[in-house]
Formats: C-alpha cells, structure tokens, sequence
C-alpha cells in the first residue's frame, strides 16, 4: 500500500533517477558518483542505525556498506534499484558486527537500543507536530524493543518500502515467509505498545 | 486479535493485505473474512496506523563532511601499486650495486663488516616497518578510501 513518504532525503530520489546515476557512474563519471554516494548516504545510515542502534556503529556500518558498494558497483545491473542492494550489505555489515561484538562482552551492542533518541522533530503547526513526535517516539522505542529479526523486517517493510521480494533478497529468505515474520513482528509491536498503555495508538 | 477471532483464519495475511502483497484469490478472502471480523478489522486499521507513524518520521543524518567512503579511482590505485613496485626495484638495485661496491672495495675487512652490518641493519628495520604497514593495509577496512 503506497503511502507519501518523507523519508530520510528530502525530495526523496526516484528509482529511475538513481538508476541513470548508476550507469553514468558506472562509467566513470565522477560527478554522478558523488551524487549517488550522497543520495545513498541518508539511507544507509537510517537503517544501520536502527539496526544496531547507535550513532558511532551505525556511521561505520553505512561508511563501509557504502564503501563495498563502489568497490563492486560495476556489478551492480542498472536496470535494478540500488536501494536492496545497499541495503543487503548494510544487513550484512550490522550482523557481522553484532557477532564481533558479542564475543566481546564488555562491547557488545545494546539488544534493545532507544531508537525514539534519534528521532528529529518536522517543520509544522507546533501542537500537531508535538502529538506527531510524541506518538512517534512511543511507536520507535517499542520497534527498539523487538528481537533483531522483528525489528529488521519490520523497518525494511514499513519504514524503507521496500516490496516483499526485495526483503526476501535482503534477508536472504524465502518470499513466503516474509509475510509471515512481517506479521509476527507487527503483533509483536502492537503487543509492547498496548503493553506500554499504547491502545489508542 | 485476529489469532483470538477462531475462524481458522491465518492472520499473516492481514500483512498481506494491508501491503497489498496478496493473490486475488486470497485478498478477496480477506475482504469477505473483514466484513464481519471486527477483531481482525481493528488489527488492520491499527497496523495501516503503526505503518502511517513510522513512514512519517525522520532520523537525524550525521552531516556531510563526517563521510568519507569515497573510493579510490582506478587510476590511483594502478598509480600507487606501480610506485611501490618501482621503489621496491630502485631500493634493491642500488642496494645490491653498494654493497658490490663496498664488497669489492680496498677497505679493510672490518671496515667492510661495520658498513654491512650497519646497512643490514637498516633494511631489516625498514623491512619489519614495511610489512607491519602492508599487513595494517590489508587489515583496513578504509584502504580503498581516499584520505
């Protein structure tokens, strides 16, 4: 169900845009490089952050997401967004740092991180925008309290859009079970919210 | 809740629907289950509400100037490669021709051994810090970065 997105990038690129940008770096060109290293960046670190939810691990996840997608872009087929693709080695790059980082106790990351903390407030009518950010900080600190499977699904799909076949790729699953955990890490929300006092959400 | 609504109705495809993700078959099952499932329709419009909060909020994205995932070029890095090959080359020749000329030369024995032993030296130091910075290299997730 297409919903208006503001996203993390504003105006949010399009798809066919990014994929011009692909070819033209694809070929060398340095400017369409940059862009698409700037257009990717927002996106990047969003998800590395709520993936493993701090400012410092997040920068270093997306940084070398982002690097590791230059190095290979000539594989990357322009014809193809480049958004699942970025996103794959974003997942990929977390998970490997939640296993580094769990065999080192004293550095392992937070399981259940406040994502609310790095929420920005919106231009707008002042009261409204107050109610908005309060009702969004609740919703963000309960997905900062799901499992890391709930909460990877559950972002891909409701906050990045992206289709159940590009989060079956990312997570590497089958397609029909991207609804089933998709639904599962709703309850789950929808349990530590009204658990939270949240009904009326 | 739908899993409470007994119907033997699978919830998940609530998700589905909601995602617009379903077959035909199955989304006009969910419209006919919905018309009299208050339980399961409640669900529905609480998750569409979760989807609509989440969509519209935005994260703080650390500024520009804190990136640095730019790679190097082609260019540079075949310009770099070949530089340490040539270095590596002119430092081994010249080496080699010193100590044939030394080695050849009318110094005394212990004048050559203090000239050798002085340079041996040298290259064994400069060779440890040689491999501990290309072991560093390889070990550095940032080494296609330019800096």
């Amino acid at each position: 169900m297409a919903l208006p997105r503001p996203g993390v990038t504003s105006p949010a690129p399009t798809a066919s845009s990014d994929s011009r940008l692909l070819v033209q770096a694809q070929a060398g060109g340095r400017e369409a490089r940059e862009e698409l290293a700037r257009r990717m960046r927002g996106p990047a670190y969003v998800l590395a952050l709520q993936l493993v939810g701090n400012r410092e691990d997040a920068l270093d996840v997306a940084q070398d997401a982002l690097l590791r997608l230059f190095v290979h872009l000539g594989r990357v087929a322009p014809d193809r967004p480049l958004r699942p693709w970025l996103f794959a080695i974003v997942r990929n790059r977390a998970r490997d740092l939640w296993r580094r980082r769990s065999a080192r106790p004293n550095e392992s990351l937070d399981a259940r991180p406040d994502l609310s903390a790095h929420l920005v407030a919106q231009a707008g009518d002042p009261e409204q925008e107050t109610v908005r950010h309060q009702l969004a900080r609740r919703v963000w600190s309960a997905i900062g309290g799901l499992s890391r499977s709930h909460r990877e699904i559950l972002v891909l799909r409701d906050f990045h859009d992206l289709t159940y076949a590009e989060i079956a790729g990312i997570l590497d699953i089958p397609l029909g079970t991207v609804m089933s955990r998709l639904h599962a890490a709703r309850s789950a929300l929808r349990g530590r919210l009204e658990a939270d006092g949240g009904r009326h959400v | 809740m739908s899993e409470q609504c007994g119907r033997g109705f699978d919830p998940a495809l609530l998700s589905g629907y909601l995602d617009g993700a379903l077959t035909q078959a199955d989304e006009q099952r969910v419209r006919i289950h919905l018309e009299d499932c208050c339980t399961c329709r409640a669900q529905v419009e609480q998750m569409r509400r979760f989807r609509e909060v989440i969509m519209s909020t935005e994260f703080a994205v650390p500024p520009d100037d804190q990136w640095s995932e730019r790679p190097r070029s082609a260019a540079s890095r075949l310009s770099l490669g070949a530089g340490w090959i040539i270095v590596a080359v002119w430092a081994l020749a010249l080496g080699g021709y010193a100590a044939w000329e030394v080695w050849t030369s009318d110094e005394p024995l212990a004048g050559k051994l203090i000239v050798f032993g002085g340079w041996t030296g040298f290259g064994l130091l400069f060779l440890g810090v040689l491999l501990d910075r290309l072991k560093a290299m390889k070990t550095d997730r940032y080494r296609e970065v330019e800096k």
